[in-house]
C-alpha cells in the first residue's frame, strides 16, 4: 500500500512538465528515491522476515502427538499365553521374524521362540536389550531363559503402539537428536541434498544461478537449487507454491536463519522437520517417525541400504512411496547409494551389497490408529480429566494403558463370528453388539468392542449404548437378601407365584416369567440360576428396592438409578462399560475396583507425570457375595447361562447371569472366570425387538470368547464366617455326603438349618472309605 | 471333609468327570484355549510351597465315585494361591526399592506382581506396606482387607493380615477396631 501511495505522488510530480536537464536529473532523483524507498521496505522486510524467523524457531517446540501403548507383556514362566497370540504380539510390537538374534527380531519353531528385544525404558525401571529363549506348551511359557543380556526371571517386552492423539494438523513426528543418527546417515543426506552445507550461509548461489537459467530455458520452474536451510525454511514458515517472490523469501529468511543459528541446530530441526509420507490424514513428518512407520524400526539401528531409502524419498515422498512404487524406490535407493561410493563415503563392495538387499520396508504401517477405536475412545474420556485436549495432542506425552491386544483380538474375533452365525448377510437383519473385557482382580480394562466392525471409529456402544440390563440386575437383588442371613440364606423357599401390584395413580403391574410358568416353591438359589421373574421380584419388594439401589450405587453407578419395583427385573439402563464396573465388586469378594484404562502418563522423556493406581474398597459383604457367586456358578452349570459349556470346556469353573429385555430389544450376559470379567450385548440401535435372548444372542458371544482364551477358572476362597453343609434338597435339612441328591452349600455362620435328615448311606460310606484306604 | 475331597477330586480328574477340582500346585485350575494335546501336557510348575487343593462340592454322591455321572457344581477353595516364582520376584524388587525410598517404583513393581498372582494374599498385604510408606493409611487398609478376603484358612496369612490391620487401624486412629483385629491374630 505505501509502495504504490508514493508511486502516484511521484507520478503526479513528473507530469507537471519541467525542462529536459532538469528532467534527466529528475529522473535520476526519482530513481534515486525509489531505490531508497525499496531499500527501506527491504529493510522493513527484513526485520519483519527476520522476527518471524527468530521468533518461530526460538520457540521451535514441535507438536508432538502422544503415543498410546498397550499393555508390556510380561514374559516369564507361567505367562497366559498361545503361541498364535505371542506371534501376534510380537509383530504387533513391531518384531520381525529373523533369525532372533539382531533386536527386534525373533525366530519360532513350533512353540519354541527365540526373542531379541530392543530394551525400553519404564518409568519404574529400565528393560534392557536381552536375547530371549522360551516354550509356549499348553498355552503357558515354559523354560523361560535370558540368553544374552542381565538375567531376571521375568522381563518386559516393549509396548505395542496403539494409537496417537494428533493435533488438528495431523502431523505425527518422533522427535530425534542429532546422536540419534545411524552411521553414514549424515554423509548420505547431504551428499544428496546439499553437498556443501556446512559452507554456505543459507543460500548456494551458484546452484540458484544453475536454476534459474534451467527455469528460464523451461518457462517454468522445474529445478530447485535449494540448500538444506532453504527446505527446512520452505516446509517451516511458507506455504508450497512455487513463485518468485516466495523464493525470495526463502533465500532472504535462509540467511537470516543461517545468522542466528549454528549448522547443528538446524539440521536437527530438518531432520524433524522433513515430510516423508501420509497415512490416510496422518502426515509422516521427520526421520525418526518415518524410519518407524517404513521399517518398524528406530532410527539408530538402521542399515546403510534402509537410510539410503529413506534420505532418496526426501526428493517425492508419494512420488517415491517404497509401499505403492517399489520399483521407483528401489532404483532412487541405489541410486543414493552409488552416489555415496563415487564420493568415497562407502567402498564398492559395500554399494554392492547393500544395493543386493532389499527395501525391508514393513508390508503395513507399523500400527494403525484405527486399530482399536473404541478403547481408544476410552482412554481419551480419561485423560480428559486430567488433560488438556491441547497437551495431548503437542506435548508428546507416553500413554500406557492396560490394552492386552491378546484379548483384544479374542473378543474381536467372538463378536464378529457370532453375529455373523445369528444374523448373516453383514449385518442386514439389523443386530449390533458391543463387549468390555477387564482384568477381575485389578479392574483394568483389556479390551473393548464398539460394534460389529471393530475399526468404524463411530458409535461406541460399550460406552454410550445405555440401555435396559434386564435380569443382569437380579444378583444384586439376591446379594441384598442374603446380606440378612438371619431372613435368608441359599436355600430359603420363595414363591413363585404371579401377583398384581397397583401403584397410587392407578397402573398396574403384573410381572411374569420368561416362560410364562409359576412352580410354587422354589428355592432361593434356584430362583437365581433359572433367572425367575416372580420369585426375584417379591423377594426384591421384602428387602426393599432402595438398598438394591444402594448396592449398584456402592459399585459405582454414578447415574440415576430409578426407584420403581420394575428396576427389580432391570428397568435401568447402563452401558456395557458400566455393567462391566457394576460386576466387578460381585466378581472379586465385595471389592468394588474402578475400571481403569490408563496405568500410567508419562512426559516425552519418561517421567513421570501421573500414575492411576490399582485400587480397591471393601464395598460388599463378602459373605454374601460368596453365596451370590455359587449362584451365579450354578447358573453356568445346570441354569441359564448352560449352553455356554457346549463351547467351553467343562474343566473352566465360570459364573455369569444372562439378561433379556421385553421383545428380545436387548440381549446380556455378564459373567467372570478367575482371571478375567466378560460383559457381553447384542440388540439393534434402533432399539428394535428381536427373536434373541441373553442366552442366545450375548451368551454365544461370551462363551466363544471365554473358550478362546487360556485362563484359570473361578474358586473364590471361602470369606470369614461362611461354612459349607450337606443338604437336603427336598426338605432343607442337612443331611449326610453319601446321600441321595445331596448339595454342598455355603451359609453364612448361624444360618444353616437345624434339622437334619438321615438317609441309608452306609454302603456308600464303606465304598469310599475303601478308596480312601488305596490312598 | 478336606481330605476326602481332596481324594474325591484327584479320583475325578482322573476320570474327567468333574469341573472345579484342580491339582495341588496352588492355584485354580488352569484352562488352555484349545484341548490340550495329550502328548504334550505343561510341564509340572514349583511352587514355592504346595497348598491345599482348591475344594470342590461334588454333589448326589449317591454311587462310588467312578461311576458316577459327571455332576458339575460350584468351584471354591480353603485359601488363596500361592505366589508365583515371577510375582515373588518382582516383590523382592519392590522390597528393594522401598528400602531405597522409592515408593512409587516399588508400587509400580508390585502392581506387576498382583497382575501375576492376582490371587495371592501376600501381594496385597504387600501393596498395603508400601502404601503405609506412602502414607497413605486409608488405601493399605483397604489392601489388607483385600488380602485377608484371600487368605481363607491359611493361619500365617490371616495372622500377618490382621496383625497388619490392627497396626494400620492404630496409625489411623481407630483404637477399637485396631483391638478388634488384635484379637482375630491372637486368637489363631
Amino acid at each position: 500500500m505505501a509502495k504504490s501511495a508514493k508511486s502516484r505522488k511521484n507520478s503526479k510530480k513528473s507530469a507537471s512538465g519541467k525542462a529536459p536537464a532538469s528532467r534527466r536529473s529528475g529522473l535520476w532523483g526519482i530513481l534515486g528515491r525509489l531505490i531508497l524507498v525499496g531499500l527501506v521496505i527491504l529493510a522493513g522486510w527484513m526485520v519483519y522476515l527476520d522476527a518471524v524467523v527468530t521468533d518461530r524457531f526460538e520457540g521451535r517446540r514441535f507438536e508432538v502427538p502422544s503415543r498410546v501403548y498397550a499393555r508390556p507383556l510380561e514374559l516369564y514362566d507361567g505367562t497366559s499365553i498361545s503361541a498364535g497370540a505371542l506371534g501376534r504380539e510380537l509383530e504387533l510390537a513391531g518384531y520381525r521374524p529373523g533369525n532372533g538374534s539382531s533386536p527386534g527380531t525373533y525366530s519360532r519353531s513350533g512353540g519354541r521362540f527365540i526373542i531379541s528385544t530392543r530394551g525400553f525404558t519404564f518409568s519404574d525401571g529400565a528393560e534392557p536389550k536381552r536375547r530371549l529363549a522360551l516354550t509356549v506348551s499348553g498355552d503357558r511359557v515354559t523354560d523361560f531363559r535370558v540368553l544374552i543380556g542381565p538375567s531376571s526371571p521375568i522381563v518386559r517386552l516393549e509396548p505395542a503402539q496403539i494409537g496417537g492423539i494428533y493435533p488438528a494438523h495431523k502431523e505425527d513426528r518422533i522427535l530425534i537428536q542429532l546422536s540419534d543418527l545411524p552411521p553414514l546417515f549424515e554423509d548420505t543426506l547431504l551428499a544428496v541434498e546439499d553437498r556443501n552445507f556446512y559452507q554456505h550461509f543459507g543460500v548456494a548461489p551458484m546452484s540458484i544461478a544453475r536454476a534459474m537459467w534451467v527455469n528460464l530455458q523451461a518457462g517454468r520452474v522445474v529445478q530447485g537449487g535449494s540448500t538444506l536451510t532453504q527446505q527446512l525454511v520452505k516446509n517451516f514458515f511458507l506455504s508450497r507454491e512455487q513463485t518468485l517472490v516466495r523464493k525470495g523469501n526463502e533465500a532472504l529468511m535462509s540467511v537470516l536463519l543461517e545468522w542466528h543459528y549454528d549448522k547443528q541446530d538446524i539440521l536437527e530441526t530438518y531432520l524433524n522437520e522433513v515430510y516423508l509420507g501420509q497415512a490416510g490424514v496422518r502426515s509422516i513428518h521427520g526421520f525418526g517417525l518415518a524410519s518407524q512407520f517404513y521399517f518398524g524400526e528406530p532410527l539408530a539401528e538402521l542399515d546403510l541400504h534402509q537410510v539410503a531409502l529413506l534420505v532418496g524419498m526426501v526428493k517425492g515422498p508419494s512420488y517415491y512411496d517404497p509401499r505403492r512404487h517399489p520399483e521407483r524406490a528401489l532404483e532412487r535407493r541405489n541410486l543414493v547409494i552409488d552416489v555415496l561410493a563415487s564420493n568415497g563415503s562407502i567402498t564398492e563392495q559395500e554399494a554392492m551389497r547393500a544395493k543386493a538387499r532389499d527395501l525391508g520396508v514393513t508390508s503395513r504401517p507399523s500400527f494403525s490408529e484405527n486399530r482399536y477405536p473404541a478403547f481408544i475412545d476410552l482412554v481419551r474420556r480419561h485423560l480428559a480429566r486430567d488433560y488438556r485436549e491441547e497437551d495431548l495432542q503437542s506435548e508428546g506425552l507416553r500413554i500406557f494403558t492396560t490394552l492386552n491386544p491378546a484379548i483384544q483380538y479374542a473378543s474381536e474375533f467372538s463378536v464378529k463370528q457370532t453375529l455373523d452365525r445369528i444374523d448373516p448377510g453383514n449385518g442386514d437383519g439389523g443386530l449390533q453388539s458391543a463387549m468390555v473385557v477387564t482384568s477381575r482382580d485389578s479392574g483394568e480394562v483389556l479390551a473393548l468392542v464398539g460394534g460389529r466392525d471393530p475399526r468404524f471409529a463411530g458409535f461406541n456402544r460399550a460406552l454410550d449404548a445405555s440401555r435396559p440390563i434386564g435380569s443382569l440386575v437380579k444378583p444384586f437383588v439376591y446379594l441384598a437378601a442374603l446380606a440378612q442371613p438371619q431372613r435368608y440364606t441359599l436355600i430359603t423357599p420363595l414363591q413363585d407365584k404371579s401377583f398384581a401390584l397397583v401403584f397410587d395413580n392407578g397402573q398396574r403391574w403384573e410381572p411374569k416369567n420368561y416362560d410364562g410358568l409359576e412352580r410354587g416353591d422354589v428355592a432361593l438359589h434356584t430362583a437365581l440360576s433359572r433367572s425367575y421373574n416372580l420369585p426375584t421380584v417379591r423377594l426384591g419388594l421384602d428387602v426393599g428396592v432402595d438398598s438394591v439401589v444402594d448396592l449398584l450405587q456402592d459399585l459405582g453407578v454414578s447415574e440415576a438409578i430409578p426407584h420403581y419395583p420394575s428396576m427389580l427385573l432391570g428397568a435401568v439402563p447402563m452401558a456395557p462399560v458400566t455393567v462391566a464396573q457394576v460386576y466387578q465388586g460381585l466378581a472379586t469378594s465385595g471389592f468394588n475396583t474402578p475400571l481403569r484404562t490408563i496405568r500410567q502418563v508419562t512426559d516425552a522423556s519418561g517421567e513421570p507425570l501421573s500414575r492411576y493406581p490399582l485400587a480397591v474398597e471393601q464395598v460388599l459383604d463378602p459373605a454374601a457375595t460368596h453365596l451370590v457367586q455359587y449362584a451365579m456358578q450354578e447358573t453356568m452349570q445346570e441354569g441359564t447361562g448352560r449352553g455356554a459349556y457346549r463351547r467351553i470346556s467343562r474343566d473352566l469353573a465360570l459364573a455369569g447371569k444372562t439378561g433379556t429385555t421385553d421383545d428380545g430389544r436387548d440381549s446380556w450376559f455378564a459373567g467372570f472366570s478367575g482371571d478375567l470379567l466378560a460383559v457381553t450385548w447384542v440388540g439393534r440401535d434402533d432399539n428394535g425387538p428381536t427373536s434373541l435372548t441373553g442366552a442366545s444372542g450375548a451368551l454365544p458371544v461370551w462363551a466363544d470368547f471365554m473358550a478362546s482364551v487360556p485362563q484359570h477358572g473361578l474358586s473364590p476362597v471361602i470369606p470369614d464366617g461362611v461354612q459349607y453343609h450337606w443338604i437336603d434338597p427336598q426338605t432343607g435339612a442337612l443331611t449326610d455326603e453319601f446321600c441321595e441328591g445331596a448339595r454342598l452349600v455355603p451359609f453364612i455362620a448361624g444360618s444353616e438349618p437345624t434339622q437334619t435328615r438321615n438317609c441309608g448311606g452306609t454302603l456308600q460310606r464303606q465304598l469310599r472309605s475303601w478308596f480312601e484306604g488305596l490312598f | 471333609m478336606t481330605k476326602a475331597n481332596y481324594i474325591t477330586c484327584g479320583l475325578l480328574a482322573g476320570a474327567l468327570v468333574l469341573g472345579g477340582c484342580a491339582t495341588s500346585n496352588g492355584t485354580s485350575i488352569y484352562v488352555p484355549s484349545a484341548p490340550a494335546p495329550g502328548f504334550d501336557p505343561p510341564p509340572a510348575r514349583v511352587e514355592p510351597e504346595p497348598a491345599p487343593a482348591p475344594q470342590t462340592s461334588p454333589s448326589r454322591p449317591a454311587v462310588s465315585p467312578a461311576e458316577r455321572e459327571p455332576t458339575p457344581s460350584p468351584s471354591y477353595r480353603d485359601e488363596g494361591e500361592t505366589l508365583s516364582g515371577a510375582a515373588a520376584s518382582l516383590i523382592r524388587q519392590a522390597d528393594s526399592l522401598l528400602a531405597q525410598g522409592n515408593v512409587p517404583a516399588a508400587i509400580g513393581q508390585l502392581e506387576r506382581a498382583q497382575r501375576i498372582s492376582p490371587r495371592s494374599p501376600e501381594v496385597y498385604f504387600k501393596l498395603s506396606e508400601a502404601y503405609v510408606a506412602a502414607n497413605n493409611l486409608g488405601a493399605a487398609e483397604q489392601f489388607t482387607l483385600k488380602g485377608l478376603s484371600l487368605a481363607g484358612s491359611n493361619v500365617r496369612m490371616q495372622r500377618t493380615g490382621w496383625l497388619l490391620l490392627a497396626d494400620i487401624r492404630r496409625a489411623r486412629g481407630n483404637v477399637a477396631g485396631a483391638n478388634q483385629a488384635e484379637a482375630r491374630a491372637s486368637s489363631l
